[in-house]
């Protein structure tokens, strides 16, 4: 059953020099109790995309077009206040990177889940604490800590009290935004565990962001490869990893380690994320794409679907076998000459004229 | 260590402090040119009557027993006789006391409650018309200075609209009362208060106001500010009950400077307003060469920021669960 459903949505940021289109034409849906996972570089608008959800975007942000479908309601359209009482936390909550900061630091951590809990639901102070407690020790955390200050906490132990604090109203879909990136890989994983756990039995689906293959991997169901702006590759978990047909994808494949690999050579993709102020029509990955002909410069790709709601946005991703053998070699990926081709002849600079 | 040994750590630091401090207004006191007997010579004292007023004072002893004597007039409450009016310098600096803490202490009350919440306005309407108003008008009170700010409300509000008196704190003529309400309390004395308080809380409205402005702009960055919208908190909670409950920290260490110095009165209001408080009185007792009072006036002074960064200290680990106690 489709809880969240986003469509062609557009969130644009207002700069200097035109709109950033960090999400640009993005449309996603996510089932009741799915975990969806958001990777891409920095910059690339995954967390635009989410905050979009939930409508936590700064002032120079704009949902220009497109809608956000949440279980029946158009978020887009919900005046502030429906929107803080249907929809934020009670329905869609979310998970900092730094869980630290994601606490104010004069209350205790226990004060802050029981302010979330009163505000929204009709219980009692003491319910709701001992609700939070309830939480603490379902997520491995002392419950008397409920009574400390943030900062008396460590990273492992903040980022369990922040999951606390974001299932504490049970909500149907939880935003986290690179929950464990702070965390030392041995925390990391027992968080993750802990994460699906309890989003499984209270059935809520999760949209986890995240730069980290390997973290995506091993929590989600699907994932969604997010690159300069738009959603390029999109598929269950297992296709993304084994059997990926974006030029994008695989480059990322080719960035983590693979534990079952001894062999393997780590292989980065070279080049910089795209600049996203009104960009030229044309692949946005073309750029720093070894794969690139002269469509993928001209045409923007279209999702293209490979059954099993895999979907590709590449012109070239009908030659996968071709693609992921190449791909796979280091010499592929050295930044060569990455540019067009044909060149087009550099224009001569056009004449300036200079005030007296 | 826990609370009680912090707090009794700092009581000991404020012990050493006073003594401190005490001792540094000693020795500054007896390296001022001029003896309280300088004021008189021109009256055809003779050698004698001089030597014999100086001897009377104590001030031919040597500065050890000098010093000890103060010491021990100090611990026992006893400020000494005022050279030139003669009476118990404690009757004298009392009353005058009183007066400023009640003027200046309105004065802060109204500027710290007003500027706090202004700037915290400010900062949460960052960019708005409000704010850059705000900020122009923050200026012009601050850099404005204190007398022209007085004789500006003199002339409108006294001279002008005559709705308040112009000077000094209570009618002539008028009964005095015996105890503080009835002396502090009466509308009579309000309305004289209303203009001095009014033009030292213009003169210290604009520090509170930047700074909680400024205070707001940094904690209104921070992560959790973002998640307590995103729990759909309304806007006043997250405002008062977050964002600006995290910038009122520094503001508790400006207000304890500010009130300690606040609290040697005004000489520029005091002046303006003809208002019988500290300012005032200090300088004229340094003036005189009055040791006992212009002493008294600045160790009650001192006293005041001394016992007012204290407070600061314990408030803070109150506001602030981040202090250690260390």
């Amino acid at each position: 059953m489709t809880l969240l459903d986003i469509t062609e949505l557009k969130t644009y940021y207002r700069a200097d020099d035109g709109w950033v289109r960090a999400t640009d034409d993005v449309s996603l849906s996510i089932d009741r109790g799915e975990t969806v996972g958001l990777v891409g570089e920095s910059g690339s608008g995954k967390t635009t995309l989410a905050k979009s959800i939930i409508r936590l975007l700064p002032d120079n942000a704009e949902v220009v077009d497109g809608s956000i479908d949440f279980d029946g309601t158009e978020v887009t359209e919900l005046s502030n206040r429906e929107l803080r009482k249907q929809i934020r936390w009670s329905e869609i909550s979310m998970i900092p990177q730094n869980a630290m900061n994601g606490f104010d630091p004069v209350y205790t951590v226990g004060e802050q889940i029981v302010e979330v809990i009163t505000y929204h639901e009709d219980t009692s102070k003491a319910e709701a604490r001992e609700r939070a407690r309830t939480l603490f020790d379902d997520l491995g955390v002392d419950p008397d800590r409920v009574d400390d200050y943030p900062h008396q906490f460590s990273g492992g132990m903040a980022q369990r009290a922040m999951i606390a604090l974001a299932l504490a109203l049970s909500p149907s879909l939880v935003l986290a935004d690179e929950p464990t990136t702070a965390l030392d890989v041995v925390i990391q994983d027992r968080i993750l565990e802990t994460i699906k756990e309890l989003q499984e039995e209270l059935n809520s689906a999760m949209i986890m962001i995240t730069h980290d293959m390997s973290v995506v991997s091993e929590t989600c169901d699907r994932i969604a490869v997010v690159y300069g702006g738009r959603i390029v590759e999109i598929a269950d978990a297992e296709t993304i990893i084994m059997n990926p047909r974006h030029p994008y994808t695989l480059g990322l494949r080719n960035a983590f380690p693979d534990i079952s690999d001894d062999d393997q050579e780590l292989i980065s993709i070279p080049g910089t994320p795209p600049d996203l102020v009104d960009p030229d029509d044309g692949c946005r990955f073309a750029p720093r794409c070894p794969f690139a002909e002269e469509e993928c410069w001209e045409v923007t790709p279209e999702p293209e679907s490979y059954g099993d709601g895999h979907a590709v946005e590449c012109h070239r991703a009908d030659e996968i076998e071709h693609l992921q053998e190449e791909a796979g070699k280091k010499e592929t990926w050295v930044e060569q000459d990455l540019g067009r081709s044909e060149e087009i002849e550099p224009s001569p600079p056009e004449e300036v004229e200079l005030d007296d | 260590m826990g609370l009680r040994a912090y707090v009794a750590r700092r009581i000991l630091q404020l012990i050493v402090t006073f003594w401190a401090f005490f001792t540094l207004l000693f020795v500054l006191f007896r390296m001022m040119p001029g003896d309280p007997t300088s004021m008189f010579i021109m009256d055809g004292m003779t050698p004698e009557q001089r030597e014999q007023r100086i001897a009377e004072l104590g001030l031919d002893q040597p500065l050890y027993v000098q010093y000890v004597e103060y010491a021990r007039q100090l611990l026992t409450g006893d400020f000494g006789q005022s050279f030139i009016y003669r009476d118990p310098v404690i009757d004298i600096i009392v009353v005058r006391f009183m007066n400023t803490i009640v003027l200046m202490g309105t004065a802060l009350v109204i500027a710290y409650l007003i500027g706090i919440t202004f700037g915290a306005i400010m900062g949460w309407w960052r960019d708005s018309r409000f704010e850059r108003g705000g900020i122009v008008v923050t200026l012009i009170a601050r850099s404005s200075p204190e007398f022209w700010v007085g004789i500006v409300l003199l002339s409108v509000f006294a001279f002008w609209l005559g709705w308040f008196p112009s000077s000094g704190m209570r009618t002539t003529g008028g009964e005095l009362g015996g105890g503080f309400v009835a002396r502090y309390g009466s509308a009579d004395f309000l309305r004289h208060l209303f203009l001095p308080a009014l033009t030292g809380a213009i003169v210290y409205l604009a520090t509170p106001t930047l700074l909680m402005r400024s205070t707001m702009l940094d904690v209104l960055n921070a992560d959790f500010i973002e998640i307590k919208k995103a729990e759909g908190l309304p806007e006043r909670t997250v405002l008062y009950k977050h964002a600006a409950r995290n910038s009122i920290l520094p503001i508790v260490t400006v207000m304890a400077i500010a009130t300690g110095a606040a609290m040697g009165g005004s000489v520029v209001i005091e002046t303006v307003f003809n208002w019988p408080g500290m300012g005032r009185e200090m300088v004229n007792a340094v003036n005189n060469n009055d040791y006992p009072l212009a002493m008294a006036a600045f160790f009650l002074m001192g006293s005041v920021v001394i016992i007012m960064n204290f407070i600061a200290d314990l408030t803070y680990v109150y506001l602030d669960p981040r202090v250690e106690y260390e």
